[in-house]
């Protein structure tokens, strides 16, 4: 006999390699899709600080100046709200190729229900003059509220959505079959329907969208002239505008004077230093030609003064006028259509107050405020994002979901009602995509056909990216974050990016998914058959 | 194993058709608290008819199921896990991606607030599941670990272990030490025989091997043909009898022999 007979019984566990005190953080799923987080906005901070100019302060550039992050939290929190909905129905097993026309579907439902009201019709078949359909109007509400509009959306949405889900689990066909169907079905009913209710007076088909519709969050109640849009209310004769600033609160008015005047001053400085930096331009400028035609009587005259730097006559502030500060009082009223700013309107205006008026960062070159708050559906992203993560990672419902997507058997074997949490799942993506749509309708007040074109696919990425794997049960909210962020920002980092085609961000997110793909398999294989 | 014992399931002349296909021919045999009864048989004898009647998936066409002295009639899985019997299956039904706590409470999660929406108590979840495994045998350091880390001996012992934390007072094991490697088979078998020696369990183990059986049975029951063709206390029974028995009760001889022929 030779074999060795150790004197300490070894276990099974000995042969777990010991843990190294950051494998904690190397270990978790969402370090990849962190890392290129990172990678990326490191890209969009350095290569967006202008030419010339050295920082190692990322946020120094272009990119995070208040205006690049209001807008790039904009683009990111539209996808986000879809992605979320996208990854937790990958997460248990199916996913759903109808949400990008989901969107397009629910913000012409919106906007056509809040231009034109909304009514039951009956339609028949009438042979009166010729074989033509004719309808039987059972009720009509017009002047329908943006809250009315939302919800009458949201029943046709969800409806749509349980009615997939239902047919999926109830005849076993391939969600991606059924979804794709619904693809094209709700993109079609939507550009119908926008041909329809546009329809000319002569019967011509009318156009793919819906415009004109009033600024809904920004309409107010103005003292003395009851609702109107906030500028409208701006554009009010003098005499008027007077007249409601003098009902205005003196504490108020001072307030209002003082900011008002600092920004008269700083926008005064601004141009005063702008003339400067015009000036020495101007001088650099004929240095070059000095040097170049060989004048050195002159190069050494301008040199001196360049040095000295330049002195330009300071630009006085502009006097604050009483009209200004009517104007910027009806600017402070809050909207009396709540429901339509929740989703359209900024958030956070006090901290870009704050920003501009005490820490002097969220200041544009003229002076001016840059950017007067963050989008609404940044608050409408996070919030759901924090609902889903409480849901997926805290509750019952969370961990049925993860054992439908995981092992469909084991979770009907043990009493998980696995077509409840699919058709609900269903209906949870058609739900965010509503959410996606009221954002987009109440911010810029149209619709068109081709809103949500292609989200489906980009938020079924954003999902993968962040770790989710498409045979389900496995996938964290966090990691569908960073997923989302990372395709968010690749357009706007590669787009600063000097002496490359924009395009290329497309090229690096095909082989970021196809990547973060392989990944995600190799761990979940990892889990599954380890040992 | 004193036989004054009251058995804890008696089946009584069970018979089980599929149209013109009997498949069940008035099976009978009691299983007592504390003991592990094998259930032996060659392939299509009609083990598996036996435990999906037992376990509900299939309604019996006729004889009686009496558990702790109450007629029980399933026709589905629920009511029979409510009455009592609880079945592994030889998937266990475990989803490797989540966590062990997570599985252990699969459909069952001790959670507060409302509905499915309910938070689930994590901490009471790691250590009831900590408990019950150490129970029957098996400690877990990490009761939130992936099950797809777990061997597949630990993986048997947390299926068995679930089973009887929600109320299985008949333990029906289906092939539980098919598929695994010779480790994991001895710790499979320790796992029920810790079962066993909590007393008021009665265990119902369907196997192939009959070395396992052996090992822990207390009392043995052959089917052949979708009826019982022997059945006896393991004392009583010898290693030829089993031997014969498994096989359907066809006098094969000694296989050396047949395959020397």
């Amino acid at each position: 006999m030779n074999s060795s007979n150790p004197t300490v019984q070894r276990k099974e566990s000995d042969r777990q390699g010991q843990k190294k005190w950051y494998s904690s953080f190397t270990s978790r799923p969402e370090i990849g899709p962190f890392g290129v987080m990172l990678l990326l906005f490191l890209l969009l901070g350095y290569f967006s600080i202008p030419e010339g100019e050295f920082s190692i302060n990322p946020f120094a550039g272009e990119g995070f100046n208040a205006l690049g992050i209001r807008n790039n939290f904009r683009v990111i929190a539209q996808l986000g709200i879809v992605a979320l909905g996208a990854g937790m129905l990958i997460i248990a097993g199916e996913f759903d190729l109808s949400v990008g026309s989901m969107i397009g579907f629910a913000g012409g439902c919106m906007a056509m229900i809040l231009k034109w009201g909304f009514a039951v019709v009956i339609p028949y078949i009438s042979f009166d003059g010729g074989f033509h359909f004719e309808g039987l109007k059972l009720f009509e509400i017009t002047d329908v509220s943006p809250l009315m509009a939302l919800l009458i959306t949201l029943c046709f949405t969800l409806s749509f959505g349980w009615f997939q889900g239902w047919l999926i689990v109830k005849s076993g066909i391939a969600s991606f079959i059924v979804t794709l169907g619904g693809l094209f079905f709700l993109r079609g009913i939507t550009e119908v329907s926008y041909r329809a209710f546009n329809r000319a007076p002569d019967q011509t088909a009318g156009s793919t969208t819906v415009t004109e519709l009033p600024d809904i969050k920004n309409i107010i109640i103005v003292p003395g002239h009851g609702e109107m849009e906030r500028d409208a209310a701006k554009l009010l004769p003098n005499d008027q505008l007077l007249e409601i600033l003098s009902k205005v609160p003196a504490n108020t008015v001072a307030k209002l004077t003082e900011q008002l005047t600092y920004i008269n001053e700083k926008v005064a400085n601004n141009k005063t230093a702008l003339a400067a930096k015009k000036m020495i331009e101007t001088l650099e400028k004929s240095l070059a030609g000095a040097k170049k035609s060989g004048n050195d009587s002159m190069v050494d005259i301008l040199t001196k003064k360049i040095e000295a730097g330049v002195e330009v006559p300071p630009v006085a502030a502009k006097a604050v006028t009483d009209i200004d500060i009517a104007k910027a009082y009806i600017d402070t009223i809050f909207t009396a259509r709540p429901v339509a700013n929740f989703f359209g309107g900024d958030i956070m205006e006090p901290v870009f107050d704050w920003l501009y008026f005490s820490v002097d960062w969220n200041v544009n070159m003229y002076g001016n405020m840059f950017a007067k708050g963050m989008y609404s559906c940044l608050m409408i992203w996070l919030l759901l994002a924090l609902v889903c993560y409480f849901v997926l990672s805290r509750t019952q419902a969370g961990n049925w979901i993860y054992s439908t997507g995981g092992n469909l058997s084991a979770a009907q074997a043990n009493g998980v009602p696995t077509n409840k949490v699919k058709i609900s799942l269903f209906m949870f993506t058609a739900f965010c995509a509503t959410m996606f749509a009221a954002c987009q309708v109440f911010e810029v007040n149209t619709a068109d056909t081709a809103k949500g074109n292609l989200k489906e696919l980009e938020a079924i990425a954003a999902a993968v990216i962040g770790g989710v794997v498409l045979t389900g049960g496995f996938g964290t909210i966090l990691g569908i974050i960073l997923g989302t962020i990372i395709f968010g920002i690749a357009k706007e980092a590669f787009f600063y990016i000097p002496g490359i085609d924009g395009s290329f961000y497309r090229v690096f997110l095909g082989a970021v998914l196809v990547t973060a793909a392989l990944t995600n398999e190799n761990i979940r294989k990892r889990i599954i058959g380890s040992l | 194993m004193s036989d004054s014992k009251k058995p804890l399931i008696e089946i009584k002349d069970l018979v089980k058709r599929f149209g013109n296909f009997t498949a069940l021919n008035g099976v009978s045999l009691d299983v007592y608290p504390g003991e592990v009864h094998a259930l032996l048989g060659d392939n299509g004898a009609g083990k598996s008819t036996l435990i999906k009647v037992l376990a509900g998936v299939h309604p019996a066409t006729s004889g009686s199921i009496i558990i702790d002295g109450k007629e029980g009639k399933f026709s589905t899985p629920r009511q029979a896990t409510d009455a009592g019997i609880g079945t592994v299956y030889q998937d266990l039904a475990l989803n490797a991606l989540t966590s062990v706590t997570r599985n252990f409470f699969l459909g069952r999660e001790i959670k507060k607030g409302p509905g499915a929406f309910g938070l689930m108590q994590m901490k009471e979840m790691n250590r009831i599941t900590i408990e019950e495994m150490a129970k029957i045998g098996i400690n877990i350091s990490n009761p939130e670990q992936p099950v797809g880390t777990m061997s597949g001996g630990q993986r048997q012992t947390l299926a068995i272990a679930r089973a009887i934390y929600f109320g299985a007072k008949i333990l029906i094991l289906d092939e539980p030490t098919s598929a695994l490697g010779q480790k994991q088979q001895m710790e499979v078998l320790k796992t029920i025989k810790d079962v066993q020696k909590l007393g008021h369990i009665a265990i119902i183990l369907i196997t192939h091997n009959e070395i396992h059986a052996r090992l822990i049975a207390d009392r043995y029951t052959f089917l052949s043909l979708g009826e019982v063709i022997g059945s006896g206390l393991a004392e009583e029974l010898g290693g030829d009898d089993i031997k014969r028995l498994m096989a359907g009760g066809a006098e094969i001889g000694d296989l050396r022999d047949e395959l020397g022929a």
